[in-house]
């Protein structure tokens, strides 16, 4: 059961976010692993091989912007979910540009986070973790 | 100009005596032609009964009726007379018509010249005000000067405190930049007393001519609203001495001169004032952007939190988590409201402190030991008390700014040393982290200092320029210099409360 549920590779700097993530993923029926800065983040990606990375753009030793411009030179990368509290239209286009599937601002809903996770899942029609299996109840539908 | 107006009027009326009518303005040349045609006509006239009263003396005696040879000779003698008188008088017009037109050409050279040197004047007038670049506009005063008045060489000097700078040079005396103190030399006298000088090699103005010194210079104060902002030097091409009358033009020119140096630094120091300001609203506008996303962070962990722990089935051990991440960030968006309105009341000068005396050495051993839980140590080093005049909570926050920032950006161990003196007790806080550079030691004190660095760190930034509030607020002073043997060392200095007590 366990390598049915998608990896997401949170990439967080801040430490209350990290686990904040992590808690609310996992009891959503993610995995997860951790990285607290770019470079971190780059090699988790080819070591774990994740289903989907959410991404902080401002990152100690190598930024957000620097993980997507590295992830687009690879052959297989997982999709990517940027969650930052810059919330400029500036930033948003720069990373659609550099392939980022989704832009979620800081703070956020957090249903809205899942949402926009389970829609860049590769073969998401299959993902294990539908709306009615949701051990909290948040899947595809927003909250009250 | 009304002189000037009755000249022609007087030569007109002389010119048409003399028959010169068709000239409106007659010309010296004319003249002289018209007085060489009267006295041919008189030679010729004379000539002519001359020979008639001759051939009158030769004929024999006849009678012709009416016309005897007497009353002939009397008619020839009288012709001659007349015509004497009427050559005489025309000659006279003449002369005085010559005159005048003399006159009127020296009166004319005149007024050519003021005109051109009004018209010099209008001109560098113009472009001095149409340039507001200072050394442009030094640039232009120095050459109009050196045409109005034929000059050689030149400068312009600005007083700078105490001396006179050479600002702008033409030729080579004196050098760019040479400095002179006021009152010294003939431009420092000439600064002081505000008076024009004229400088003529016999009588030098500082004794001391040398050879390639001209021999005639002039020398003008700029004045403008009271105050002297230099002086302005022209030295005569050789050969030619400067008068009273150059002297009078320079002055009439140096006041021009001054108004547009004025302006010129006026608008100067209001386009460093504009920089000044755009650079200040642009960092307003990052710190703005700094500042929301700072908020938003703690503000984002807290929202998720909330959300999760209302989910219908969180375990127990999760919910405690969320509740503890809700508490901590909280506290930290409340540190940072806190922060933001501190430095924008002291930013605002509200902060007005009654000083208590306060035991520092005391305070710093608190404020070690109360960083203890979260592991940083703090060495206190000092003697048992040293009072200052400042205000505990305060200097507790100042205490605690400078502590985090060492723990942050520096590296243990950290310390404080505190050094009692006569009239100040300095409060140090010293690492052995990499130091703050030479360059940055002033700027680290200044808001929106975090902008320019690579805002990786997170916070607001507002640490530093907070703590130098707080202790201007206390009468004190904070500055940052390298620690003995490495690292960053915070100095406050307080105005000691009272000479410590000796101590067995």
């Amino acid at each position: 059961m366990a390598g049915r549920r998608p990896l997401v590779l949170i990439v967080e700097d801040e430490p209350d976010m990290l686990l904040l993530l992590r808690l609310t993923l996992e009891e959503e029926g993610f995995d997860t692993c951790l990285a607290a800065d770019g470079a971190t983040a780059l090699r988790r990606v080819d070591e774990d091989r994740p289903d989907v990375v959410l991404l902080d753009l401002m990152l100690p030793v190598l930024d957000g912007w620097g993980v997507l411009a590295e992830l687009r030179a690879r052959r297989r990368a997982p999709p990517v979910v940027v969650c930052s509290a810059l919330d400029g239209a500036a930033e948003r286009r720069r990373a659609a540009e550099l392939g980022a599937a989704t832009y979620v601002t800081k703070p956020f809903e957090v249903g809205r986070l899942l949402r926009a996770l389970r829609e860049v899942l590769p073969g998401r029609g299959a993902a294990p973790e539908a709306a009615g299996r949701s051990r909290l109840g948040l899947g595809g539908a927003a909250p009250a | 100009m009304a002189a000037s107006d009755e000249v022609p009027e007087q030569i007109r009326r002389e010119a048409r005596v003399v028959g010169l009518r068709r000239f409106h303005t007659p010309s010296l040349e004319a003249v002289e032609r018209r007085r060489m045609q009267l006295w041919l006509l008189t030679a010729v006239l004379i000539v002519a009964l001359s020979t008639g009263a001759a051939l009158l003396s030769l004929w024999p005696a006849r009678t012709w009726g009416f016309a005897r040879p007497g009353t002939l000779r009397l008619g020839i003698v009288a012709l001659s007379v007349a015509f004497c008188v009427y050559a005489i008088d025309k000659e006279l017009h003449l002369r005085r018509l010559a005159r005048l037109l003399i006159d009127e050409r020296v009166l004319t050279a005149a007024l050519t010249n003021r005109l051109r040197e009004l018209t010099l004047l209008l001109e560098a007038g113009k472009a001095v005000n149409a340039v507001l670049d200072l050394d442009a506009v030094l640039d232009i005063i120095l050459r109009s000067a050196l045409e109005l008045l034929g000059g050689r060489s030149g400068s312009v000097m600005l007083v700078e405190g105490e001396e006179l700078v050479a600002a702008c040079v033409s030729g080579n005396d004196p050098a760019r930049g040479e400095r002179v103190r006021l009152g010294e030399g003939i431009a420092g006298r000439v600064a002081l007393s505000r008076e024009p000088a004229l400088i003529d090699g016999t009588v030098a103005g500082d004794g001391a001519v040398s050879p390639d010194r001209p021999v005639s210079a002039l020398s003008a104060p700029l004045v403008h609203r009271d105050q002297v902002l230099g002086v302005l030097n022209v030295n005569a091409e050789r050969g030619r001495r400067f008068t009273e009358y150059d002297l009078r033009a320079l002055a009439t020119f140096a006041e021009q001169a001054a108004a547009a140096v004025a302006n010129a630094r006026l608008y100067e120091a209001e386009r460093r004032h504009v920089a000044e300001l755009l650079e200040l609203d642009r960092l307003k506008s990052e710190f703005v952007a700094l500042v929301s996303h700072e908020l938003r962070t703690p503000l984002a962990s807290i929202l998720a939190a909330g959300e999760t722990a209302m989910m219908p089935a969180v375990r127990d051990e999760a919910m405690e988590e969320l509740l503890d991440i809700i508490v901590r960030q909280s506290h930290r968006l409340a540190e940072m409201v806190e922060e933001l309105l501190l430095a924008a009341r002291l930013e605002a000068g509200e902060r007005e402190v009654e000083l208590q005396e306060v035991d520092a050495v005391a305070l710093a051993r608190v404020a070690a030991h109360d960083l203890g839980p979260s592991g940083r140590t703090v060495e206190v080093e000092g003697p048992e008390e040293a009072i200052v005049a400042a205000d505990p909570d305060l200097l507790r926050r100042v205490l605690d700014n400078l502590l985090d920032n060492a723990h942050k950006y520096g590296a243990p161990p950290v310390r404080i040393a505190i050094e009692p003196g006569e009239e100040e007790v300095v409060v140090s806080i010293l690492d052995a982290g990499p130091g703050v550079p030479a360059g940055e030691r002033e700027r680290v004190f200044e808001r929106f200092a975090r902008l320019r660095d690579t805002r990786r760190q997170p916070g607001l930034g507002l640490g530093l320029p907070i703590v130098r509030g707080l202790v201007e607020a206390c009468r004190g002073r904070v500055w940052v210099e390298d620690a003995p043997g490495g690292g960053a060392a915070f100095r406050v200095a307080l105005r000691a409360a009272r000479v410590p007590a000796e101590r067995a």
